[in-house]
Formats: structure tokens, C-alpha cells, sequence
């Protein structure tokens, strides 16, 4: 009809994840860039002070980094379950009860030392991102029920818990107008690493390698790609699938759940919004990552400068959504183009036969 | 209202008596003229390493059951896949009652009167049977009880029991290929292929389908039956071609003159030649693997293994014929303890392995080349270092990590002795050719030194190196002690690697052989049920 | 207890939760039904959160410039429809992950009509559905003031449901529909056209969405803010499945579920019918708490589904989630 079709490579692109991230990131500046003009703005101006504002100085390279923390993490508690083929949808659901949790050992220790207090803040909140996955964790591994479908719709759950706290148990008596929680205590901040950055970076960080060589190098990381790749051949040689899917879901929402930690320790207070959309904004970055952790921290640092940039422009009169815009296209873009890394483009004659190709 | 119009005059274009061709323009008239249902001449085809079809032909007359016979890869599926228009031949003509056809795709060939009934079948399991009649082929609006009854009625007129309303999930194995029928016939077929039909029936099911095909080709249809199986053959079918090599070797037998030894010569190649053997070069041993009374039942409940019980002994090659389909794989992955068995036992040695998962198994020195190469023995998407360490990535390195170099040693080990061609090594498997594949598989599953091999399907698709390669490293490993059961659907092979032969017929060992001294026909004959022993 | 029964009794002689319920249910099943019809067909559509979105800033959008509330639903759905349809090219097409692809929809119609919808916070709404009166039917008690005089989107829904309904099980278009969503290797094998079918119904899929997010506000609210969704998008992919992908089962999640979103504030505070004193709510529940339900409902209904499908094949469209290439066939 077209005259053209789909034919698969024999070996796939070297380095077609990239170039498909790249062709991502053109069109989705160059579709950002009409919106602009619409908009009546300049788009080489408004992306200028965007790149400025995420790598112009030190102090705009901290701003990234504060902002990459929570989509490399968010990134990576998809990533690992995704590589074993599953979807936790639910990350931003898990980052809130993070918060929670976090929120609840603040409430009862407040006068612990920050050095003290900061870490069992952060294990709390570990623990509550995995329970809040368990649930679905064990649905899918001992009843087979989807796990897209059950994290998805724990986030909104999530969401109103937190919502309800906020407004009911939790609120601020001294508050006055809109009802808020009262302030966490001072020693809850995360110190500060340079610039605005703190050292939720160096976490971050450290939790990427140490999981990244982990997943590459370990027994465990390795029947987890087995799994991923074939379940046959996994239970081929002895692999439960069962405890894999359960361990891989609870783990992935420990992380995302550390993410609702490391928020609080650069908040003022736990919030309706903590979560930001970080969860969601984390699926993008695992996806474009193909699932990989090392690519993850990449791909969170990209997106990072998008978000600190969205922010910046907001002086300009341009909302900051453009931000949340410009990831979209970014991944719309680069799934159409990873398209083409596994599938080359052919011109056919009408009459050639579609279903060629394998000996019955 | 709108739609009683409609069925109505789709049910003109069913009712009228279908021997009159009277629809599509491109048959002629007079049917008193027409000598050939179906002509297909001189087909070639090839796939990249494979010749599928090197010249085949196939005459069929109308209103005839016409068997076609040969072994697997004689080339008759992708013959019958030429005439329903899902591949189109290299070389050679398409004739359908005269006249001469050029398929593109499955649907030119179902508009033109061929139908198939694939092996597996091709049924939307939610759907009701009348909606996988009609699908594809339905009124706009579509009037349930004047379908189903549409349906039931025509299904009446060939004699096919179903059930119009009932969803197909429901239905038996025996029943989805009346379905599968119907809707050949539903859209009027002329000529109706089967592909090894009997294969998933229960013997009362395939007696009925012997009278469903008469009745057909009473109306004038023809069938085309794709079958082993010579009792079938003699009771539902008028004439037979055989096929082997991808060539035709015998066109139009009657079936009357077709027996046993006929048949099995035909499809094997001469009756009594006995290929080259291997030559034992030490006495067999001790029984190294042996499987008793074992039982499988598959998710319908039937027994696909029903009550095995065999032995290997060391250092000696038991080979498994059969057609396929008859147990082969259930029971090979019940020894290896991928598939549960409802009933009996599996021991390695003195070792029972009856209660223990694959892992331990393994670890008790029972390999498994499965039949599946890619996505059971071997993980795709990873590469070949990960694949050479699946079966022993636990006892490399210490604590929770893999000694990522003792992996690589390893894989570049096997790599080099079994002379495996990988690009590179942390490309995925993808890339790599069959034999390359099945190189890496079979060295792995050896790596380890075991006491018994279950090889299934080892050479099937590879090419004539690639054969030659894995039988080598069979016979070395027999030589070195291991007991290989080995299971193959090609004779050639089992004669001339096995020290027995066994035969399963529907789920059971059937018979046994001694290969020095029993011919291809005695063995051809066991495989098609005809109870030579 | 008995203050609890009476209680009810307050809430169900409640003219205004009634309508609520109502018009949360229309915008509920229209959404809905849209994505019933993109995952018949065997496509996921996780961007009905900012197909709303962008259904409900469009619609306001076009109310102003019109006038007219018909125009401007109209205008929504058929700009919903094409947004979808980028769903459709990346995953059908394309054959990227429908999860990925239907998030980052939802992601972008956030972020789209928070972005084109900045000028429209501050202005007033230029056209508004109205109650529609049914003459005397619209004086009955009981019905009369509530499902009697529910504007003209109400039938509109309905109609659309009962379509639907015919549609999918009585038709050949809805045969072929519910084939590729089964199996598309077999619908292909039958000649009916995988990918063509599968971008209409996401395209249709997204016209619904975009009459959902119009209705909000042209009706229910009627302003526009970035945040005016908030969730409901996602009670319609929960709806789905809790109507077991039939439409007269969705339409009776779709009252259930605006039921509660109707019913939460109402518990909130003292709430009195009229004057009265005597005809007051007095037990508390929290209406966030009660907003919980529609997704932990539809966790056990997704639940009891796959207990139930372990002897019989599941309800849900088997091909959900896969891209179909012929070639590998």
C-alpha cells in the first residue's frame, strides 16, 4: 500500500539506543520550539537561558543534580523491574508512602540527631515504598494478577493517603488558611554537598553503582536477565520465577520509596505534591535507558536539566510545563526511533509476500 | 430486518450444490471437463540453507481424498503452504481446476476455493464457534440465533457435530478441527488441506473424520490429507503421493496398492539398505538412566506419555523414533523435570531424581539438549558468555558475584572446542546461525561431565556440517562412557547412531529394534501404528 | 447505627448528590467506553489522564470562541482524537511498548494543556450544557429533578453506550474489532486489517476521552485549572476492568464510582436538606478516604478476574499489550 514496510535487521544498529535518544531529543526540541513560537517566544532564547540555567555555573550543574537524584532512582526501581520484563507504574505512589514513612519517624524522634535521625528516616521510607509494592508484588506472583494495572492504581491511593494526612491527623493546628503539615525538624535536612546541591547525590550515586555492578555482576542479577530474556529457559535451569517477580517487585518499590526519603531531607514538609510526577517521569527514564541502571543515571541527568530549565523560564512567562512537554516528546520520539534500530526501512513491490521467511 | 435480507443471500451462495463451480470467474463451466481439482507442477522452493521443494508435484482429482505422504522435511507442509498462498514458489505452477493461479497472500488462495487446516489451530478461544466460522467472511449486522442456526445447518449437512452457540475454549481438540472445517466450508472451499488432522484426534474422532471428508468430497470438494499414518491412509484416502527430499516419488498410487513396506520404502528410500554405523569401540555398561512407568498428561488430561519405562546403559546410544507428536517431547522433559510427571520414576545411576527440580537434576549429571534450542536451552537476548555459564554460573566465583573472567575462560574454551563462530562475545545470541547454536548448547550441556544425555531433535534444521558436527560429539561422549538417549524423527540418524532403537506410537513404546539388523519398512511401519510388533 | 441509617436516608433524598452522581457517571462511562473500545482492540491506552486533560482544555477553549457547548464538545473530541492517534502511530505502527507510550500521552496532555491552557484559568466559561427538561417526566418525584433533567449529554452518553454495545457484539466491524484485540495473528489469517483497525479504535477511543474531558468543563465545573482532572482519567482505566470490558457493566461502575465521588464530601460536615435541623447528616466520614475506594475496588475485582480465569480463558482482550508484526508469523 505504502510501499514501504518494516523488515527486521539481522543484528540491531551499534549504538541505536543513543542515536534514538538523540533523534528523541531533536524532535521533541523542534516541536517544543513551534509551541514557543506560538507562544510568541523566541525558542533559541528560551532554550539558551534553559541550558544556561541547568549547566551554566556550579551552582546551576547542583540544581541538575538535586533534580537527577529522584529520576535516576525513580528510573532505576523501573529499570529493575523491568528487566525482568515487569512494570511497576507504581513509582510515584511508592516515592509518597517513602514520604510517609519518612514523615511518621520525624513525627515520633524528633529530637534525635540529624546524623541518626536522617538515616532512619531514609530506611523508613525504603520500607514503606516496598510495602506499599508487596501487595501487588504477591498478587502477580502467586495469582498471576497484572501488576501494571495494581500499581497504577495504588499510586492514586497513595496519593489521597497522603492527601488525607495532610488535611486530617497530620495537619499543622497552628497552620492558618490552607492546611498543611507542620514543619519537619531542622536536623531532618540533608547536609549540603556544594552549591545547592546535598548529598542525596552522593546517594543516589552510590545506590546506581553499587546496584548497577550488582545487577551486572552478581548470581542474583544474573538469573534476573535469564528470567528477563526467557522464562522457559529460566526454569530450565531452576530458576523460581516466583520469588524472582516477588523479590524484583518489593525491591523496585524499596527504591522508589527511598526516593520519598531523600525529598524529605531537602522539603520543609511533607506535601500533597511530594512526589512530582517523579515516579512517572522515572518510567520515561528507564525506558530510554532500555532498563539499564548505567544508562539510567545518563538519561536522569538529561532530564534533570529539562526540569531545572522548565523552572528558569518561568520568569520569562513561559510555563514550566513545557518541561514535562518536552520529556514526553522526548520519549514519544525516541520509541518511534528505537523503531529503526531493530527494523530497517524497505521500499516492496506490491506483490511481495509478507510471510515469507521461515520453513514450516 | 436488514440483516435477514443479508442472510439470505449469503445463504444463496452456500446452498447452491457446490459441484456446480458456479461461482468466481475464473473456473470454466463445464465441471464434465475439469480433470484436475488441483495441479501444482514442478514446485521449487528454497529458504536461505534449506530446499524445501526441488521440483514437486501434486495432482489432485475432484471430489478424491488424496493422502499426501512423507517423512518430516520431505517439503509436503511447505508444499501445502505454496497451495494456500502463504509462500509463493520460486519455480513451478499453481493450476485450480485448469486454471492458472498466482497467490500473493492466504487470502487470494481462500477466495479462489483452498482451504487449510492447519496442525495448530487457528481459533479465537472467547469467540463462539460461529463467530470463528464467520469471521472474516461476516454480514455487516450480524443476527445471532439466524447465524448460529446458518451455521448449525451447514455443519448438519456435512455431518459435523458442534455446538454453534458454545465458546471454543469449551470445545475438545476433535471438535476446534470441525470448527477449523466449517470455516473452510463456510467459505466455500473447493479444496480442503488437512495437516496431519488424526494427530490431535482420539481414534473415535478420527473415524468420524473419515466420514466428514467422504461426505466433502462427495459434494465434489477435494481433500488433501497430510498423513503417516497407513491405516488412515487406506480407510479415508483414494490415492497418495509421496514425497521425499522435497521431491515428488510416487504420484497418484490407489491406496489399494499401497502396503506397509511399499509405503515406508517410499517415504525412506530403499527397504532394506542399512546405512553406515558407528562402531562400538567398548562394551556397554551399567544401566546409567533409567525411567519407569512414567505417565504425562497434558493440560486437557490426556496421557501423552502413557506408561514408558526405559533404560540407557553406559556408553550406549538408545535412539527414540516416532512421528511427531507421539510423547517424544513431553517425555523428554519430564525426565529432565521441566514438565511433572503424574506417575512413575527417574534415576541416574543409584540416584532417584523422581522428586527433584531440573536444577538438582542437573547437578546429578543428567544434560538436556532440549528441542528448543533458542529460549529454553539458550537465553536470546543474553550473549554467548552467559549462555556457556547458565548451568554453572552458581559455582563460578565466591559469595554473590560471577568471576566474570573464569566465565569468559570458559566460554572462550568451549568456543574454541567446539569451534562455535561468534562475532563477538557480548553480542546477543541472536546473529549466530543454527549450528553455531546447537555447537554452544551441546557443549555447555557436556561441559560438566555427565552421566546421561537427553539429546532431542540434536541436528534438526541444521545443515549437512552442522549434522555431521553434533553426531560426532554424541558418539564421542557415548564412547566416553555417557548414556545418550536420543530422540530424532530423522531414521537416517537413529540408524546410524543408535545401539537400540525404540518406537513411540501415541504416547507409548511401541516397539524395539535392533538398527544392525532391522529394516527402514519394519521401523516405518511401527511409527505408523500398524503394530509390526 | 440508627443516626447512620438516617443518615442515608438524608443522602438518598438528596437532589444535588444525585445529580452529581449523575453527571460524574456520564463522565465517567464516556471515558470509559472509550478506552473499552482501544483495549477491545487489543491496545492499552494509559493516556486517558491527559486525553481528558486535553479534552477539557480544548472544550473550554472552544466554548469561548463559540459560544456554543455542541460546537466546542465536538471540537474537543475530534482534537482528543488525533492527540490519540499519536498513541496509535508509536505503538500500533511503530510497535513500541503500549505502556510507555500511553504514559508519556499522559505525561504530554498534562503538560500540553497546562502549557496552552495558561490564558484560560482567569476566564469565564463562554458556553455551559444545561439541565435539559423533560416536561412532566421532569416533575416526577424522584427521578424528575434528577435523572429527568440531567442535560442533553446524559442521553448522549447513554446513546453512545448502547451503540457501543451494538457495535462490538453485533456487527462485523465489532467482530473484527474484538479479533485483532483476541488474537491478530488470526484476524490477519481471516483478511481483516490489523493496523488500520487498531488506529480507529484508539482514535475513537480518544474522541471519548476528549467528550469526557469537555463535559467536565463545560458542565460539572465549568472553569479551567492544570489540575482539574486529577485522577479521574485514571478511575476510567480502572473502570475497565472493573466493568469486565463491557459497556452496560461499565455503565453501572461508572454510577458506583461517580456515586462515591458524589457521596464523599457529603459526610464531610454537617449537611442539611433545606432548614431543617432534624434533616441533617451527622456521622463523619472523611471524603478522601472514601475517594480510595474506586482503585482499591477495582484492585479486587482485577483480583477475583484472575482467580476466575485460572479454568477459563480471562476476559480481558488476550492481545492487550502486543504489537503485531505479520512478518513474524
Amino acid at each position: 500500500m505504502f510501499g514501504l514496510r518494516l523488515t527486521k535487521r539481522e543484528t540491531p544498529l551499534p549504538g541505536g539506543q543513543i542515536l534514538a535518544f538523540a533523534m528523541g531529543l531533536l524532535v521533541a526540541l523542534l516541536i517544543g520550539a513551534v509551541l514557543l513560537v506560538v507562544a510568541d517566544h523566541s525558542p533559541l532564547a528560551i532554550y539558551t537561558k534553559m541550558a544556561d540555567a541547568a549547566f551554566g555555573s556550579p551552582q546551576a550543574w547542583s540544581t541538575t543534580l538535586n533534580q537527577a537524584v529522584p529520576l535516576g532512582l525513580a528510573g532505576l526501581a523501573v529499570a529493575v523491574a523491568g528487566s525482568m520484563g515487569l512494570w511497576n507504574i507504581g513509582a510515584e505512589g511508592q516515592i509518597i508512602a517513602g514520604a510517609i514513612a519518612g514523615t511518621w519517624v520525624a513525627r515520633i524522634g524528633p529530637d534525635l540527631a540529624g546524623p541518626v535521625l536522617i538515616p532512619l528516616m531514609i530506611i523508613a521510607a525504603v520500607f514503606g515504598g516496598a510495602v506499599l509494592a508487596l501487595g501487588p508484588a504477591l498478587a502477580r506472583a502467586h495469582l498471576g494478577v497484572n501488576e501494571i494495572i495494581t500499581t497504577l492504581m495504588l499510586n492514586e491511593v497513595a496519593i489521597r493517603m497522603v492527601r488525607y494526612l495532610v488535611n486530617g491527623p497530620w495537619k499543622d493546628p497552628t497552620s492558618i488558611g490552607f492546611p498543611v503539615a507542620p514543619e519537619l525538624p531542622e536536623q531532618s535536612a540533608l547536609p549540603t554537598l556544594f552549591e545547592r546541591a546535598n548529598i542525596g547525590v552522593l546517594i543516589a550515586a552510590a545506590v546506581l553503582l553499587v546496584f548497577g555492578y550488582f545487577a551486572a555482576r552478581s548470581k542474583w542479577g544474573f538469573e534476573l536477565r535469564v528470567a528477563g530474556s526467557s522464562e522457559k529457559a529460566a526454569e530450565y535451569v531452576g530458576i523460581s520465577l516466583k520469588r524472582k517477580v516477588l523479590t524484583v517487585l518489593v525491591l523496585s518499590g524499596a527504591i522508589a520509596g527511598m526516593v520519598g526519603g531523600l525529598r524529605l531531607g531537602s522539603s520543609d514538609r511533607i506535601v500533597e505534591g511530594i512526589a512530582e510526577g517523579w515516579g512517572f517521569a522515572g518510567i520515561i527514564v528507564a525506558a530510554i535507558a532500555l532498563m539499564r541502571p548505567s544508562g539510567v543515571a545518563a538519561v536522569a541527568i538529561a532530564f534533570g536539566a529539562l526540569r531545572v530549565g522548565g523552572v528558569a523560564i518561568k520568569g520569562q512567562g513561559v510555563p514550566a510545563s513545557i518541561a514535562e512537554i518536552l520529556q514526553a516528546l522526548v520519549l514519544l520520539g525516541a520509541l518511534g526511533a528505537a523503531v529503526f534500530t531493530t527494523y530497517r526501512l524497505d521500499r516492496t513491490s506490491a506483490s511481495s509476500n509478507a510471510s515469507e521467511g521461515a520453513v514450516a | 430486518m436488514r440483516s435477514d435480507v443479508f442472510l439470505t443471500e449469503r445463504r444463496g451462495e452456500h446452498r447452491e450444490p457446490a459441484h456446480t463451480t458456479s461461482t468466481g470467474p475464473d473456473r470454466p463451466s463445464g465441471v464434465e471437463n475439469i480433470v484436475t481439482a488441483v495441479e501444482l507442477d514442478g514446485i521449487w522452493k528454497r529458504f536461505p540453507g534449506v530446499i524445501a521443494n526441488a521440483g514437486a508435484s501434486l495432482t489432485v482429482a475432484p471430489g478424491s481424498v488424496h493422502a499426501v505422504l512423507g517423512e518430516n522435511g520431505a517439503g509436503k507442509t511447505t508444499l501445502m503452504n505454496v497451495l494456500a498462498g502463504v509462500y509463493r514458489p520460486d519455480e513451478g505452477t499453481v493450476r485450480l481446476d485448469d486454471v492458472e493461479q498466482s497467490f500473493s497472500k492466504p487470502a487470494d488462495a481462500i477466495a479462489a476455493g483452498v482451504g487449510m487446516v492447519y496442525q495448530e489451530f487457528r481459533l479465537i478461544p472467547t469467540f463462539t464457534v460461529t463467530e470463528n466460522v464467520v469471521l472474516g467472511s461476516a454480514p455487516a449486522v450480524l443476527s445471532k440465533s439466524a447465524l448460529e442456526t446458518e451455521v448449525g445447518e451447514l455443519a448438519e449437512r456435512f455431518g459435523l457435530q458442534t455446538n454453534p452457540g458454545r465458546e471454543v475454549w469449551q470445545l475438545s481438540m476433535g471438535e476446534r478441527q470441525r470448527v477449523e472445517i466449517l470455516k473452510a466450508l463456510w467459505r466455500d472451499a473447493r479444496v480442503l488441506i488437512l495437516d496431519e488432522p488424526t494427530a490431535v484426534l482420539t481414534p473415535d474422532e478420527a473415524a468420524e473424520l473419515g466420514r466428514i471428508t467422504a461426505a466433502m468430497a462427495g459434494e465434489g470438494r477435494s481433500i488433501i490429507f497430510i498423513s503417516h499414518k497407513l491405516d488412515e491412509v487406506k480407510t479415508f484416502c483414494d490415492e497418495a503421493t509421496v514425497l521425499r527430499g522435497g521431491k515428488t516419488v510416487a504420484s497418484s498410487l490407489s491406496v489399494d496398492d499401497l502396503d506397509a513396506g511399499r509405503m515406508a520404502e517410499l517415504m525412506v528410500g530403499e527397504a532394506t539398505a542399512v546405512s553406515q554405523r558407528r562402531v562400538r569401540t567398548n562394551p556397554i555398561g551399567e544401566h546409567v538412566l533409567a525411567v519407569d512407568d512414567m505417565v504425562v498428561h497434558d493440560v486437557h488430561g490426556r496421557a501423552v506419555v502413557a506408561g514408558v519405562s526405559l533404560t540407557v546403559a553406559e556408553g550406549e546410544i538408545v535412539g527414540i523414533a516416532g512421528v511427531a507428536g507421539n510423547g517424544q517431547r513431553p517425555l523428554a522433559d519430564a525426565i529432565a523435570g521441566l514438565t511433572p510427571a503424574s506417575q512413575g520414576r527417574v534415576s541416574i545411576g543409584s540416584t532417584d531424581l523422581t522428586k527433584l527440580n531440573p536444577r538438582s537434576r542437573n547437578a546429578n549429571g543428567l544434560a538436556y539438549v532440549p528441542e528448543d534450542r533458542i529460549g529454553v536451552g539458550l537465553a536470546p537476548r543474553m550473549n554467548a558468555v552467559d549462555n556457556a555459564i547458565l548451568r554453572t554460573y552458581r559455582s563460578l566465583g565466591d559469595g554473590p558475584f560471577i568471576d566474570r573472567s573464569a566465565a569468559e575462560d570458559r566460554a572462550t574454551d568451549l568456543i574454541e572446542r567446539y569451534n562455535i563462530k561468534v562475532g563477538r562475545v557480548d553480542q546477543p545470541l541472536a546473529g549466530l546461525s543454527g549450528g553455531n547454536l546447537q555447537r554452544l548448547l551441546v557443549g555447555r550441556e557436556l561441559d560438566d561431565n555427565p552421566i546421561a544425555l537427553i539429546a532431542a531433535q540434536p541436528t534438526r534444521g541444521l545443515d549437512v556440517q552442522g549434522v555431521k558436527a553434533i553426531q560426532e560429539i554424541i558418539v564421542d561422549q557415548a564412547v566416553d562412557g555417557v548414556g545418550v538417549l536420543l530422540i530424532s524423527e530423522d531414521l537416517e540418524e537413529l540408524f546410524a547412531l543408535s545401539d537400540r532403537l525404540l518406537v513411540m506410537h501415541e504416547g507409548s513404546v511401541v516397539a524395539e529394534f535392533d538398527p544392525d539388523t532391522a529394516t527402514r519398512a519394519e521401523v516405518g511401519a511401527a511409527m505408523a501404528g500398524a503394530g509390526a510388533h | 447505627m440508627i443516626t447512620f441509617l438516617s443518615d442515608i436516608g438524608v443522602l438518598l433524598s438528596d437532589t444535588g448528590m444525585w445529580k452529581n452522581l449523575i453527571e460524574f457517571g456520564i463522565l465517567l462511562f464516556l471515558a470509559a467506553l472509550g478506552e473499552v473500545i482501544a483495549e477491545k482492540s487489543g491496545v492499552l491506552n494509559l493516556g486517558v489522564e491527559g486525553m481528558m486533560a486535553v479534552g477539557a482544555m480544548t472544550g473550554y477553549w472552544a466554548g469561548i470562541q463559540t459560544g456554543s457547548p455542541w460546537a466546542a464538545i465536538i471540537i474537543a473530541a475530534v482534537a482528543v482524537a488525533l492527540f490519540a492517534t499519536l498513541h496509535g502511530v508509536v505503538s500500533v505502527v511503530l510497535g513500541a511498548d503500549q505502556v510507555v507510550s500511553g504514559l508519556a500521552l499522559t505525561i504530554l496532555g498534562l503538560g500540553l494543556a497546562a502549557f496552552l491552557g495558561t490564558d484560560l484559568v482567569s476566564q469565564a466559561p463562554g458556553a455551559k450544557f444545561d439541565d435539559l427538561s423533560l416536561g412532566a417526566l421532569s416533575e416526577l418525584p424522584g427521578v424528575g429533578p434528577t435523572l429527568f433533567s440531567m442535560d442533553a449529554m446524559g442521553w448522549v452518553a447513554l446513546f453512545f453506550g448502547a451503540l457501543t454495545w451494538f457495535v462490538i457484539n453485533r456487527t462485523r466491524a465489532g467482530l473484527n474489532l474484538r479479533a485483532v484485540g483476541e488474537s491478530a495473528a488470526t484476524a490477519d489469517a481471516a483478511g481483516t486489517p490489523v493496523v488500520g483497525t487498531r488506529l480507529i479504535a484508539v482514535a475513537i477511543g480518544g474522541a471519548f476521552a476528549g467528550l469526557a474531558g469537555a463535559y467536565l468543563t463545560l458542565k460539572i465545573t465549568p472553569s479551567w485549572n492544570e489540575s482539574i482532572v486529577g485522577g479521574l482519567g485514571w478511575i476510567a482505566v480502572a473502570l475497565v476492568i472493573f466493568g469486565a470490558w463491557r459497556p452496560g457493566r461499565v455503565l453501572i461502575g461508572a454510577l458506583l464510582f461517580g456515586g462515591l465521588i458524589a457521596v464523599g464530601p457529603r459526610f464531610q460536615t454537617r449537611r442539611c436538606n433545606g432548614d431543617e435541623i432534624t434533616n441533617c447528616i451527622t456521622t463523619e466520614i472523611n471524603p478522601i478516604l472514601v475517594s480510595m475506594l474506586p482503585y482499591l475496588l477495582t484492585i479486587l475485582v482485577l483480583v477475583v478476574l484472575s482467580i476466575r480465569s485460572r479454568n477459563r480463558p480471562s476476559v480481558a482482550p488476550a492481545a492487550i499489550g502486543q504489537a503485531y508484526r505479520r512478518e513474524e508469523r
